[in-house]
């Protein structure tokens, strides 16, 4: 009796605990509002309440449990304080819009974060806990998504917002606009590029060498692809045992993201192998000679052992921790990657693995872009901004999603307490005005650094996860916002400074990236064809033109399709 | 008297209780059984509901959530149209297929030298050696050996052949169609076969000294012992381990996607992985399409189990299933 007794309650308990997780969430209730739009016309439209919020008596939607999905360009993450920026952030932003609000990051993994993306918004819904209410998006991936109707058209609201008096780059958000004026997304900053950095170590090398046939003396000396081409050739034996490389990247091209030529300029020069518009009309680049050339260019330099072979697989991460390594006898001379402050995350690690220590700040040296590229773009290529996005409910109003943007798009650029938040993270875990001193390498004579502020001075504080680095920034870069602080706080780190300085002089701005349904549809496809053939090429598979002919025998009709419907907008 | 006997108890009508009597008595298991039947129902039979969306067509909606719209055979017409799909099913075939010999084979040859091997210490720490790599997940495996066969200057394989002088050039091992699939297979087996030796390994444990003896006194040399008493006592589970993963060779996915490349997916490129970029690679997934290729690799699994059943009932007398 009792062993029966036993059974039945395990029973009975696992049956309640496989049920447990079948139950559904509540469906939220329905609420009447009275909408006045601009015009003054009142309309009554029913208003689902949400996770996300819900509706108040006086009719107006209250944003309560915000959900928001981010890439890696929140630098606060888990590891790094974010507890603290989502306290500070939920109390300041509580604060402003009067009422209570509960934040909510789902910090996705770089690698991974367009496929997760897909999956949260397909299979999700509004206020289930997972379907984000806003999210960042890459500008080919908001491209591929403004078309699908899921983003909410924000443009009357980025119209009237409040930090509109402040903006002082009105054109990169106006850029993300349709032709028939919808915003889907919004750009915080400008989108910013990349700089070919150049190890001054072995620059200096170079110009002392008897291969140096060119004449070069200083780093704007180089200033033709042949003149590139034969620093590379030096780089890439530079020990005299052909084990080193002249560059790296992570890809020989970024065919899966605008604008695709951020990280071989030199070789790619004036082409771009995708859709963009020329003379008005919307072309396939990758049809084009300029890429047929630029892949040959690639494939030569391959040859000759001028690019790293792991160039073809490796991330960015892999990259770059493969340029600043402290085993530089298989290290490469010249990377391309992001201006500004990567200048001083690059030069930082560099120092961190002991790689040309008595150099200090001036371990990398900006190469100006070569003629080749000035000659046809006009300089580095500045991308299109990363965006924000607000997801759209589905019924037929916008007071969720302009809640939304009022809670966190507002506040992100108040100019004040939340913007820094967004810009150098939480007080007193990332930055301080509070008088202190530390020590980064306290223990290492060679490294070691004292720093000193005084009380009511703004500083970056140590690193939350390494006390040996100080803080660079969170999410918003300060040089590239849209709307700059009011507060008067400046990290004036003057080789960030040098590094944004010389990229705005020395970029131009990115082509439009193209957008319709057929493209949304097939860019997955396009973009792996692509990027084979690309691969082939480089490593002496095949030829350019044969590369192209191929994609054009396999794509040629849905090219044809997407360049129809593009120059039908 | 014998015939008697026989012919009585063939008489006796065996009273059985009826069904809910029976239930009832045993209602103590039945009740234990019901989680078990809920988790199945739940877990492995309601999913398959969804095999009707390779009917139908999906596009999201603002908001969330799917709008379906029949489409017909269409999904299939398109598939059996597409050059990427027939050439991810021909590969998985091959691959699965070599991939399972080829593993079958090694592990049978391990288990009989092991089973030779006279020193327990010797045997004991081979075992351990040849187990390990199959506790390691594919990613870190693909990570090693990636790093290992790196065209680089910092890949250890080709820059030790260039030391010794046997290559040139760096070999780019996991990048040219006609080599990706030959490392793949020796990386699976350094994976996998010390594993796949337990099963061979425990029926050779099994096998009666008295049969060595008997064979060493007719004369029988070490290796006419291993050929005619090893192998045929081995030959039964052989069979059953090839039928067994004969039926799911099609679900082969996690060590390609981990080790192939846009430049080998013309031998590399499996249905599973042709499904993940078809589904997960493009802000417009049309599931009924992924939803059709895979309902199309279950019928085509389904015929190979209803295969292999076919086999061991005509081979062993006795079916799998």
């Amino acid at each position: 009796m009792k062993k029966r007794l036993v059974s039945i309650l395990m029973s009975s308990v696992m049956v309640v605990g496989t049920l447990a997780a079948c139950g559904g969430t509540e469906a939220g209730t329905t609420t009447q509002v009275e909408v006045t739009d601009d015009q003054g016309n009142t309309t009554t439209v029913e208003v689902k309440d949400t996770a996300t919020g819900d509706v108040t008596e006086e009719g107006k939607y209250e944003v309560k449990d915000l959900h928001i999905v981010v890439d890696g360009t929140l630098t606060a993450n888990v590891d790094n304080g974010q507890e603290a920026f989502i306290e500070q952030w939920e109390a300041a932003v509580s604060e402003k819009v009067g009422h209570e609000v509960k934040l909510t990051i789902d910090q996705l993994d770089h690698s991974d974060y367009a496929a997760t993306v897909q999956r949260y918004l397909t299979t999700g819904t509004v206020g289930d806990g997972q379907f984000p209410d806003a999210l960042i998006m890459s500008a080919g991936m908001f491209r591929e998504y403004q078309t699908t109707g899921l983003l909410w058209d924000m443009a009357a609201a980025y119209d009237k917002a409040e930090f509109q008096a402040r903006v002082t780059l009105p054109e990169v958000n106006l850029g993300i606009r349709t032709k028939d004026g919808k915003q889907y997304g919004f750009a915080p900053t400008y989108g910013n590029g990349c700089v070919s950095y150049v190890k001054a170590s072995w620059f200096n090398q170079y110009v002392a060498s008897d291969a140096n046939t060119d004449g070069v003396k200083t780093i704007e000396d180089v200033d033709t692809y042949e003149k590139y081409y034969n620093m590379l050739k030096f780089f890439s034996n530079i020990n005299g045992d052909n084990k080193t490389y002249g560059v790296i990247a992570a890809g020989f091209g970024k065919l899966d993201e605008a604008p695709f030529i951020n990280y071989m300029p030199e070789f790619w020069q004036g082409a771009y192998p995708s859709f963009y518009q020329k003379d008005g009309v919307w072309v396939d680049g990758f049809q084009e000679q300029a890429t047929i050339d630029a892949l040959d260019r690639l494939a030569q330099a391959y040859a000759d052992g001028l690019i790293d072979p792991d160039t073809e697989e490796a991330s960015t991460k892999d990259a770059r921790e493969k340029f600043f390594s402290n085993d530089q006898s298989t290290s490469e001379g010249v990377f391309t990657y992001w201006a500004g402050t990567w200048l001083r995350t690059l030069t930082d690690n560099m120092g961190k693995n002991d790689v040309d220590n008595e150099l200090a700040d001036e371990r990398l040296l900006q190469l100006p872009p070569i003629k080749e590229i000035t000659d046809t773009w006009g300089g580095y290529i500045n991308r299109e901004a990363p965006v924000w996005v607000i997801t759209d409910d589905g019924d037929d109003n916008s007071l969720r999603e302009q809640a939304i943007f009022d809670t966190l798009f507002e506040t992100m650029l108040d100019g004040d307490k939340v913007q820094t938040l967004w810009t150098y993270g939480a007080e007193d875990v990332h930055w301080s005005t509070k008088a202190e001193s530390f020590t980064t390498n306290p223990d290492d004579p060679e490294k070691k650094k004292d720093y000193e502020y005084a009380d009511g001075v703004f500083h970056l504080k140590q690193s939350p996860n390494d006390p040996n680095a100080v803080w660079k920034k969170n999410h918003l870069d300060p040089v590239l916002v849209i709307a700059p602080l009011t507060n008067g706080f400046v990290d004036d780190d003057p080789l960030v400074t040098k590094g944004n300085q010389f990229f705005t002089a020395h970029c131009v701005d990115a082509p439009v990236a193209a957008s319709s349904e057929t493209l949304t549809a097939e860019q997955s496809g396009l973009k792996d064809l692509k990027t084979t053939l690309m691969n082939k090429v480089v490593t002496g598979e095949m030829s350019g033109a044969d590369a192209v002919q191929s994609y054009i025998d396999e794509k040629g009709a849905i090219v044809d399709t997407i360049l129809g419907e593009l120059n039908a907008q | 008297m014998a015939k008697d006997v026989e012919e009585k108890t063939s008489s006796i009508k065996i009273q059985k209780k009826p069904l809910r009597l029976r239930i009832w008595n045993n209602r103590g298991f039945y009740l234990m059984f019901i989680p078990v039947f809920i988790f199945v129902l739940i877990m492995h039979y309601w999913p398959m509901l969804g095999v009707r969306y390779a009917f139908f067509s999906s596009k999201m909606v603002p908001g969330g959530g799917i709008k379906w719209t029949w489409v017909g055979a269409q999904h299939f017409i398109n598939m059996f149209k597409e050059r990427e799909f027939w050439m991810a099913f021909k590969n998985t075939l091959i691959i699965s297929v070599v991939k399972l010999l080829l593993n079958t084979f090694v592990a049978v040859l391990i288990s009989i030298f092991l089973n030779e091997m006279t020193s327990l210490v010797c045997k004991k720490f081979v075992q351990t050696v040849i187990y390990l790599p199959h506790f390691m997940s594919y990613a870190v495996v693909a990570a090693i050996f990636t790093l290992f066969l790196s065209p680089s200057s910092t890949g250890m394989i080709n820059e030790t052949l260039k030391d010794w002088g046997w290559i040139d050039k760096s070999i780019d091992f996991l990048h040219i169609s006609s080599m990706w699939r030959p490392v793949f297979y020796i990386i699976n087996l350094w994976k996998e076969t010390g594993w796949g030796t337990v099963i061979f390994f425990a029926t050779l444990s099994g096998i009666s000294p008295e049969l060595y003896e008997a064979a060493e006194i007719d004369g029988a040399t070490r290796f006419q012992k291993m050929r005619y008493v090893t192998l045929p006592a081995l030959s039964s589970t052989i069979i059953i381990v090839l039928i067994l993963n004969l039926a799911k060779v099609l679900n082969i996915f996690e060590p390609v996607f981990v080790l192939y490349n846009n430049r080998v997916f013309d031998s590399s490129d499996v249905i599973s992985t042709y499904v993940y970029r078809k589904t997960f690679m493009t802000a417009a997934t049309d599931y009924g399409y992924s939803t059709a290729v895979g309902l199309f690799k279950s019928v085509v699994g389904c015929i190979l189990m209803l295969g292999s059943n076919y086999a061991s009932k005509k081979i062993r007398g006795r079916g799998i299933i």
